[in-house]
C-alpha cells in the first residue's frame, strides 16, 4: 500500500515537474529572446523614438550618452528607431522618447541624426529610501491580452509547482494526513 | 545582476529569490500574501513603485496557489466558505478602490490610508494578543490538570453571536464544521475586501482574523481558506496591473521559484503547531507592520522633512520578514524536539502538537 502511494507520488512529481519546466523554459526563452518584451510592449502610444531604456541608465548631465537614429529591429545597445503613434514597436524596445520631450530639450536633445540623453528615462530621486519615478512607460501601449495571459501563466505555474511539491513528499513517503477540524 | 528589460532596471536576481522564499514562509504559515512587506523590498532593490506593486501582486497570485495546493492536502480549506466569500470580497475590493479614489480627489488619501492602516492593525494586534494569551493560559492550565488540548483552542465568544444570526440561506461548511448564515460570510468578505481595496493590499491580515473571530473557523482553516481567496483576488489584481504595463514576468518568475520552497515550508509548518501559535505570529506581523506604517504616517504629518523616519519604516518592514521567518523556523525546530522528547522552553508545549 505504502509502495503504491510512493509510486503514485513519483508519477505525480514527474508529470507536474515536467509541466512546470515547460512553463518556466517558455518564459525564460521568450524573455531572453526579446519576444516577450516585444509582445508585451505592443504599440507606440505617441510619436517619438523607440529605445531600450536599460542601455542609457548611466547617462548624466556631466556624461551624456548618445543614441544613433535609424531603422533598427531589434534595437541593440544605444540605438533609436523613429515611430509614429499606433506603430508596432521594434524588438527590445522598453521605452519611447517622445517628440515632446525632444522639443523641450530638458532631458534629451536631438543633435543631427543622434539623440543626446542627459537624464535616463527612469530617474530615481534618491534621498535615503525615498524615490521619485518619472518613467512610466507612458509612450507604450501594452498588449490588451497580456493581463489574461500573465495571470493564466502564473496560476498554471503555481498549480504545477504546488502539485510537484506534493508529489515529491508523497514519493518519499511523507504523505501529510488531513487535519480534522472542530469549529467553535 | 540581471537585466530586467520590462522593468527597465538592472538588479540582483538572487535578492528576488530570497524575498520570494521569506515571504513564502510567512504567507504559507499565517495565510497572508505579504504585499505590505514585498512592495517596499522591491523598491529598495531598484524597481519603480508602480512596477513593484504589479510584480508583487502577480507573484502573490502564483504563490497563493502553491500554498493553497498544500493546504488542500492537509484539509485546511473549506471550499464552501471560500467560494461564498469570493463574491463579497471582489465587490468589497472594488468599493475600497473607489473609496481610495474619492480620498485621492480630496487630497487626503496618503494620511487617511496610513491612519486607517495603523488603527486597523493596532486594533487587531491588541485583540489577537489578548485572546491568544488567554487561550495559551487555558492550554497550560488544562495540561496541568491532565487534560490534553486539541489543535485549536480559542476563548473568544464573538463567533457564537454571528453563528446564531438566523438569516437564510444558512450554509453548512463541512470541513470547517460550521453552520452559519451565508450573509455573514458575504458581509465579512465585503468588509475585509473594502479594507483590502482601500489599503491596496491582498487583505489577508484582516481576513484571517475575521474568519477566526467572526465566522468562527479554526486558525488552520482560516489560513488555508484565505490563501484561496488571495489566489482569486490576487489573480484579478495581477490582471489589472499587467494590462497597465506594471508587470515584469521574469521578476515574477524569480520570486515564485523562491516562494515555491518557502510556501511549502510555511504550509507544512502549520501541521506542527496549534492555532494560537499561528495567531501569535500573525499578531507580531501586525504590530511590526503597524510600526512601519506609523513611522511613515509621522513622516508625512511632519511634511516629509525627517528622512530617517522613512528610512526606519523600510528597515522595519524588511526586518519583519526575517524576524517572522526566524520565529516560524524556531517554532518548528522546537516542535520537532518536543515530539522526540527533547527539552524545549516552557512556553513551547502549549503552542505545538505532539502527534499528527
Amino acid at each position: 500500500m505504502a509502495d503504491d502511494q510512493k509510486k503514485r507520488g513519483a508519477v505525480k512529481f514527474v508529470f507536474w515537474t515536467a509541466l512546470a519546466v515547460v512553463l518556466i523554459g517558455y518564459c525564460w526563452y521568450s524573455y531572453s529572446s526579446g519576444q516577450m518584451v516585444n509582445w508585451y510592449y505592443y504599440k507606440a502610444k505617441t510619436d517619438g523614438y523607440a529605445v531600450n531604456a536599460n542601455t542609457f541608465q548611466a547617462a548624466t548631465k556631466e556624461k551624456p550618452m548618445t543614441l544613433e537614429i535609424g531603422k533598427f529591429n531589434p534595437i541593440e545597445g544605444l540605438q533609436a528607431t523613429p515611430v509614429k503613434k499606433g506603430d508596432r514597436l521594434p524588438v527590445n524596445t522598453n521605452g519611447i522618447i517622445s517628440t515632446k520631450d525632444l522639443e523641450e530639450g530638458k532631458r534629451v536633445k536631438l543633435e543631427g541624426d543622434k539623440i543626446v540623453v542627459t537624464v535616463p528615462m527612469q530617474v530615481k530621486e534618491a534621498k535615503g529610501f525615498k524615490y521619485k519615478d518619472t518613467f512610466k512607460h507612458k509612450g507604450i501601449e501594452t498588449n490588451p491580452w497580456s493581463g489574461v495571459w500573465n495571470v493564466l501563466w502564473v496560476l498554471s505555474l503555481g498549480i504545477c509547482l504546488g502539485f510537484s511539491a506534493e508529489g515529491l513528499t508523497d514519493m518519499f513517503g511523507l504523505k501529510l494526513k488531513k487535519i480534522v477540524h472542530h469549529g467553535h | 545582476m540581471f537585466d530586467f528589460a520590462i522593468a527597465g532596471i538592472t538588479s540582483p536576481f538572487m535578492l528576488l529569490v530570497l524575498t520570494g522564499f521569506t515571504v513564502g514562509i510567512v504567507g504559507g504559515f499565517i495565510g497572508v500574501g505579504g504585499g505590505y512587506m514585498v512592495t517596499p523590498a522591491l523598491i529598495v532593490f531598484g524597481f519603480p513603485g508602480y512596477m513593484a506593486s504589479g510584480i508583487d501582486m502577480t507573484h502573490i497570485a502564483g504563490k497563493s496557489v502553491i500554498a493553497t495546493v498544500r493546504h488542500r492536502q492537509m484539509g485546511n480549506i473549506d471550499w464552501v466558505l471560500g467560494l461564498a466569500m469570493v463574491g463579497g470580497t471582489m465587490l468589497g475590493v472594488e468599493l475600497g478602490v473607489r473609496l481610495l479614489n474619492w480620498a485621492k480627489n480630496l487630497g487626503i488619501a496618503g494620511i487617511l490610508l496610513l491612519t486607517c492602516s495603523v488603527v486597523v492593525m493596532l486594533g487587531l494586534f491588541i485583540y489577537t494578543q489578548l485572546e491568544t494569551a488567554k487561550a495559551h493560559k487555558k492550554i497550560t492550565k488544562d495540561a496541568e490538570a491532565g487534560i490534553e488540548a486539541g489543535r485549536e483552542v480559542m476563548v473568544s465568544k464573538v463567533p457564537l453571536f454571528f453563528q446564531n444570526i438566523p438569516i437564510y440561506p444558512i450554509v453548512r461548511c463541512h470541513t470547517a464544521r460550521l453552520i452559519i448564515s451565508m450573509w455573514v460570510i458575504v458581509l465579512v468578505g465585503m468588509v475585509t475586501g473594502i479594507l483590502a481595496g482601500f489599503l491596496g493590499v491582498g487583505g489577508g491580515f484582516v481576513r484571517v482574523p475575521a474568519l477566526i473571530y467572526i465566522v468562527g473557523a479554526t486558525t488552520h482553516i482560516a489560513v488555508g481558506t484565505d490563501l484561496l481567496e488571495i489566489a482569486v483576488s490576487g489573480g484579478y489584481g495581477a490582471m489589472r496591473h499587467s494590462q497597465m504595463g506594471n508587470v515584469d514576468m521574469i521578476a515574477v518568475l524569480f520570486m515564485i521559484v523562491g516562494a515555491m520552497v518557502g510556501a511549502q515550508f510555511g504550509s507544512i509548518a502549520t501541521m506542527y503547531v496549534r492555532g494560537p501559535a499561528i495567531r501569535y505570529i500573525l499578531s507580531y506581523s501586525l504590530i511590526l507592520a503597524t510600526v512601519g506604517a506609523f513611522l511613515r504616517l509621522i513622516y508625512m504629518l511632519t511634511g516629509q522633512k525627517h528622512e530617517f523616519l522613512s528610512f526606519f519604516a523600510v528597515v522595519f518592514t524588511l526586518g519583519e520578514m526575517f524576524f517572522l521567518c526566524f520565529f516560524i523556523t524556531s517554532l518548528v525546530v522546537f516542535a520537532v524536539r518536543y515530539r522526540h522528547g527533547k527539552s524545549v522552553p516552557e512556553w513551547v508545549p502549549a503552542l505545538v502538537v505532539k502527534e499528527d
